[in-house]
């Protein structure tokens, strides 16, 4: 949300006037009213929790252990939020998660690195997003099908290669990542971290971000703006599958084991957590860097009912309250808003589409 | 609940209806009465106000002035269903029903007939539906999912929807323009028969060979404004076409060229792209302004896409500056030199909620400033953007303003901006000042000529005839796809344009 | 326009109408592909298995694919109108879980059974009403919010528990034959199913349906209700859902804290494989049946064929997919929304009837 006022004085009158055009720049810098919700909630959370419950906060370490738990959910997150930016859906993700971490589990299992492991899971998982991306781009399915269907296809293939035993007991190489850190930042925060940077800047600052902002907003005016529709949305089909793959590796290495359902419950949180960012689930509108703050918001929700005693069954009946209550909310918000708007702008607004005859 | 005894036409009129889009006035104080036992016409060349006033009597838009009085009587401000209880019905330009439901559904959509305990009663629908469509002379299986109806079927059905309410005012808003001529026989066989029958009947045509053979009687508008009012058996073609296009007054002021125009830069040789595009030659030079003028429906915007790659060609070809693009995508036309500002702003121009600077860049993503060549510099873009859209003068509070929230003028600017971002050689304009007001039409003129000047090499799509003949310096006509004319220099009037244009 | 010109494009009029396509036609002709399909693959299990055609083995068949019948059936009422439910699973999971444990612990009788399961069903489709209807979310995103709400109850109710003793007297619904190979349950729903047949083609508020889900607001103008009717196809979804929870009972013999939960797809792929799009205006209850029977006797015949049980996802997965492939295929080439035809027609036409 934006500070600067957008209603045209040049509205009131034909555009033949004296008045200069006032195009100015925006201020450097906006404070986005959501983002600051979101970090406020992030703060009231941590306080009640450090308050609530002793094992919280174990002297601030604490707090930093506990993002280890859901910076799995984190990097799914950031994978599904480009693809909603686009106005589709990745329902696979988590499955995909899952599949990375039984390749990763087997690699590590056979005798392999955890390079080799991490290289495998990720690799596979990038295919799978390959695959998603080339049937809703280049076949043109509508995305919310082929994604459900391909997470059963996934799910599968990871049960299969699991077998009857899944593989556990990681090397500690590898189990580092998701359990260990460097001096007092977890290994897993610092990916989450680093890959939550790297988003933003593709989606702010590449053509590809801005080429998926396009398509979400209105994918006909994409088109007729020359942007490469099927390539962008093949691209970040794959990106997300590669994400996916990164947060199964996390998943491994924090569980220390790879059992193929491990990153089911992660799908639920990850949309939530987009949404509740603030992105439009139709596409467009929407800033990493608020689901992000979202991410954080949830897990130490999360983490700290966990601790409290909930069952994380209830955590995850809060969290789809959560989602419907975000949802309605800015539904509620945004009618209230458009109603006003409305008001201001019936005076100014040309039809978009006006008769061809007139 | 019918206000009206069914099928029967009653007086319709129209008093003092002034009608504003955004501050651009549509229609002024206009007065038109329908009567019983009439068919109607009305006629003007595109943005006079004719599909609008049949709107606003049909409760499509609201007016805002003005009163409509049915019978006698004044009505209060009218919805759809509103209008359609008092039998009045608007067939639309484009028919809008539902693809899979079957045509009897769609028939009797919202108010089907049900038998005892309140089910659908299937074979009365079907056998009323089919005796009803035989009436307008609509051969269909009434099972048949409507989407698979013929566009001029669809049209008939529409018109079936009407009786079938009952309702005794039927407007007809462009219904010819798709259609071939016996298909437009058999409607007007289907008008006639009504009309004697004691309905109301509204009719709106850019052909005036057909208005000629079915009027009784015929209203001018020209800008919003009646200009004329004539009785069907006594008008002639000539005073027809006089008063819709009007007496010579400034527009006729044509810009004086001051360059020759240089190298051949667009040239396109046959193009097919079916079924609207049979085959059209086109040659555009440098600092040349040229025209298409045509009928809605005679396919220039399906030509222009399928020089941009929106749509499949079948076949001629494509030469942008010496290169061949034909059948290439958007991309490569843009990179290449041809830009195309889309007929439709709202739908495929403008990204709505987007702010102005993005807009403004949105087709030259690509070669915008980077740092390290991958990552965009917000700074720099916004500066690019600020300054394309000041030197096409675009009014508004901010460059991070929404696209939304600027008048139709400026919306167009905005756009234009983004296009001479592209650098283009050749560029496409279709209807550059649709849903413009005045100020900003001149604004844009200015723009086209000046871009003219420096080199550019400008198609303008228009169906305002004013227009071509002000900018232009060459104008072919169209006509169901295929070029039937040229006229160039001296020889762009309006009369010559007007005959062209209404297929004379 | 010379009158040769126009006789042909009158004579080319005339040869369009000479071939109606009747919708029902139409609508059947899915139906029967699919049976067809399903004859084959039965046919060719059989002859590598001949067990496969056993009264028991199809009776097995017959009642599995009830349970997915009636999420199927539910879900194809939300998808005519354009809409989804991604909760039908938990719903089913919730009433196979209440009803179960009334039964086990309180003894109550089918029929009170049957009441309680399409009571709990309306209830917890209500959720998905409101918040669709009334509240007006974006349907995927409220029933997965509800989905994972009733998730989370299946476990709080079970607390640990779980159903495994249902009378004989309810589960031989389950295998106890009529004719060979049908068993009872499966005659028990067919009535259901054809009221549900019913009610879509021969009541307004089915007609309306379709109405909405082919163009919600050309169905607005024309006066249709539209809210209140996709506010009624959740409410319809969660009943099925709900009845499904009883044949689940049925056909298992028990429930769990975890059922269910993998059923969302499986009814959504029935519903597409059965003729009905997720893009809304077309399907029906007969085609949600003839997909759920698909799917039941491809996922057995897998099992028959030594393919371990791992791959059932999958199996469900990949027909999905062939189906909505061939459903955009036909839409591109025949033109489901007639565009196509249009410019066909109108191009044979202009070629006929130049002025």
């Amino acid at each position: 949300m934006t500070t600067t006022s957008p209603v045209p004085a040049a509205g009131a009158a034909p555009d033949s006037g004296a008045a200069s055009a006032t195009l100015a720049l925006p201020p450097r810098y906006r404070v986005p009213g959501w983002g600051v919700c979101l970090l406020v909630a992030i703060i009231g959370e941590l306080a009640y929790f450090t308050l609530t419950t002793r094992q919280f906060a174990g002297g601030g370490q604490g707090m930093l252990n506990l993002t280890e738990q859901f910076a799995p959910t984190g990097v799914l997150a950031l994978g599904l939020a480009m693809v909603i930016l686009t106005g589709n859906i990745d329902l696979s993700c988590a499955a995909n998660a899952s599949l990375a971490a039984v390749i990763a589990g087997t690699v590590l299992d056979k005798g392999g690195g955890p390079a080799a492991a991490i290289a495998a899971a990720v690799a596979v998982a990038t295919l799978v997003g390959l695959f998603n991306g080339v049937v809703v781009a280049l076949v043109g399915i509508d995305s919310l099908l082929v994604t459900l269907a391909t997470q059963f296809i996934i799910t599968s293939v990871a049960t299969s290669v699991a077998g009857a035993s899944p593989p556990f007991g990681f090397p500690s190489s590898f189990t580092l990542i998701g359990q260990s850190g460097l001096d007092y930042v977890p290994i897993a925060l610092l990916v989450f971290v680093v890959i939550a940077v790297a988003v933003i800047v593709v989606v702010g600052y590449t053509g590809l971000g801005r080429s998926l902002t396009l398509i979400g907003y209105n994918p006909k005016a994409a088109r007729y703006s020359g942007i490469a529709i099927r390539r962008s949305l093949t691209s970040v089909f794959t990106l997300c599958g590669a994400l996916s793959g990164v947060a199964g590796v996390l998943l491994a290495a924090y569980y220390n084991s790879a059992q193929p359902d491990i990153g089911t419950d992660l799908l639920l949180p990850g949309i939530t957590a987009v949404i509740l960012g603030g992105m439009d689930i139709f596409g467009g509108r929407g800033r990493i860097g608020e689901v992000v703050l979202a991410v954080f918001v949830l897990g130490y929700m999360s983490q700290g009912m966990l601790i409290e005693g909930d069952s994380s069954l209830s955590i995850t009946m809060i969290t789809g309250l959560v989602l419907i209550g975000a949802l309605v909310v800015k539904f509620a918000f945004e009618r209230n808003f458009r109603q006003r708007m409305n008001a201001r702008m019936r005076r100014l607004r040309t039809p978009l589409h006006r008769d061809a005859d007139g | 609940m019918a206000d009206h005894e069914a099928g029967a036409g009653a007086d319709y009129q129209a008093r003092g209806i002034t009608k504003l889009f955004a501050d651009t006035p549509v229609l002024r104080d206009v007065t038109v009465h329908f009567r019983p036992g009439e068919i109607h016409s009305l006629i003007g060349e595109n943005g006079a106000g004719k599909s609008t006033l049949l709107k606003i009597m049909a409760g499509v838009y609201p007016s805002d002035a003005g009163t409509l009085s049915l019978g006698g009587q004044t009505l209060p401000p009218l919805t759809p269903r509103d209008a359609q209880r008092h039998g009045i019905y608007l067939v639309p330009q484009e028919p809008r029903l539902m693809p899979d439901l079957s045509v009897a559904e769609n028939l009797y959509l919202g108010a089907l007939p049900t038998g005892r305990l309140g089910t659908v009663a299937w074979r009365r629908m079907i056998d009323t539906t089919d005796s009803l469509i035989s009436t307008v002379g609509l051969r269909a299986d009434p099972r048949l999912p409507a989407g698979q109806l013929s566009l001029a079927q669809q049209q008939l059905l529409e018109c079936a929807r009407a009786l079938s309410h009952g309702c005794g005012i039927i407007f007809f808003d462009e219904p010819t323009s798709p259609l071939t001529a016996h298909d437009a026989e058999q409607l007007f066989e289907l008008m006639r028969r009504l009309r004697d029958q004691g309905l109301t009947l509204g009719f709106i045509s850019h052909r005036l060979d057909e208005i000629e053979a079915i009027s009784d009687r015929i209203t001018v508008l020209r800008d919003g404004v009646v200009v004329a009012r004539e009785d069907g058996t006594t008008a002639t073609r000539e005073n027809l076409v006089t008063a819709m296009i009007g007496r010579t007054l400034s527009i006729a002021r044509r810009a004086v060229r001051a360059r020759a125009p240089g190298e051949v830069m667009l040239e396109v040789d046959d193009l097919v792209s079916p079924p609207e595009v049979d085959g059209m030659s086109v040659r555009v030079r440098a600092g040349e302004v040229v025209g298409l003028a045509g009928l809605v429906g005679s396919g220039r915007t399906e030509f222009a896409e399928a020089l941009f790659g929106i749509r499949a060609t079948a076949g001629g070809t494509v030469t942008v500056n010496g290169a061949d693009i034909t059948g290439a995508t958007p991309r490569q036309c843009i990179d290449a030199g041809l830009i195309y500002l889309a007929e439709d702003r709202g739908r495929n121009g403008i990204f709505a909620d987007v702010d102005i600077g993005r807009n403004a860049t949105s087709a030259i993503v690509g070669r915008l400033p980077r740092l390290a060549g991958t990552f965009m510099r917000p700074r720099k873009e916004l500066e690019l953007a600020r300054s394309a859209a000041a030197e096409m003068d675009v009014r508004a509070s901010s460059i991070t303003a929404a696209m939304k929230t600027l008048s139709g003028g400026n919306q167009q600017k905005a756009l234009l901006s983004r296009w001479m971002l592209a650098k283009p050689r050749v560029a496409i304009f279709d209807e550059p000042t649709r849903g413009v007001d005045i100020g900003a039409k001149e604004s844009i003129y200015a723009i086209i000529s000046s871009l003219a000047d420096s080199g550019l090499a400008a198609l303008v799509i228009s169906s305002e005839l004013e227009e071509l003949v002000r900018i232009c310096d060459r104008v072919y006509s169209v006509y169901e796809g295929r070029i039937t004319g040229e006229v160039a220099g001296d020889a762009v009037t309006l009369e010559a344009l007007g005959q062209l244009a209404v297929g004379a | 326009m010379t009158t040769a010109g126009k006789v042909e494009t009158a004579a080319a009029a005339r040869r369009e109408l000479a071939r109606p396509a009747r919708w029902s036609w139409l609508l059947r002709r899915r139906e029967i592909l699919v049976t067809a399909v399903i004859v084959v693959v039965v046919a060719a299990s059989t002859a590598a298995h001949p067990y496969f055609w056993s009264s028991s083995n199809l009776a097995f068949i017959f009642a599995d694919s009830v349970v997915i019948a009636f999420l199927a059936l539910g879900e194809s009422f939300v998808m005519i109108g354009r809409g989804i439910d991604l909760s039908v699973g938990a719903i089913m999971g919730l009433s196979a879980i209440f009803v179960g444990f009334r039964i086990q612990n309180d003894g109550i009788s089918l029929p009170t059974a049957v009441l309680l399961g399409a009571g709990v069903g309306i209830v917890l489709g209500l959720g998905n009403a409101i918040l669709v209807g009334v509240v007006r979310l974006p349907p995927i995103i409220a029933t997965l919010g509800t989905l994972s709400v009733y998730s989370g109850l299946e476990f709080v109710i079970t607390n640990g528990n779980q159903v495994d003793t249902i009378p004989n007297s309810i589960t031989d619904l389950g295998s106890d034959t009529v004719l060979p190979g049908i068993p009872v349950i499966l005659l028990l729903t067919l009535p259901i199913v054809i009221i549900s047949a019913w009610v879509l083609r021969y009541t307004t508020f089915g007609r309306s349906i379709y109405a909405v889900g082919d163009d919600a607001e050309a169905a607005y103008r024309a006066g249709i209700p539209v809210q209140r009717v996709l506010f009624s196809t959740y409410l319809v979804s969660g009943l099925f859902a709900g009845l499904g929870g009883v044949a689940y009972l049925i056909y298992t013999s028990g429930a769990s804290s975890t059922t269910g939960i993998n059923d969302n797809l499986t009814a959504i792929a029935a519903a597409i494989i059965g003729g009905t799009a997720l893009t809304g205006g077309v399907g029906g209850a007969f085609g949600a049946l003839v997909g759920s029977v698909f799917l039941t006797v491809t996922l057995t015949a897998m099992s028959f064929a030594h393919v371990s049980d791992v791959w059932q996802p999958a199996g469900v997965g990949v027909l999905v997919l062939l189906a909505v492939v061939y459903d955009s295929r036909s839409r591109a080439n025949g033109g489901r929304r007639g565009a196509w035809r249009l410019r066909r027609q109108r191009a044979r036409a202009r070629a006929g009837g130049a002025r």
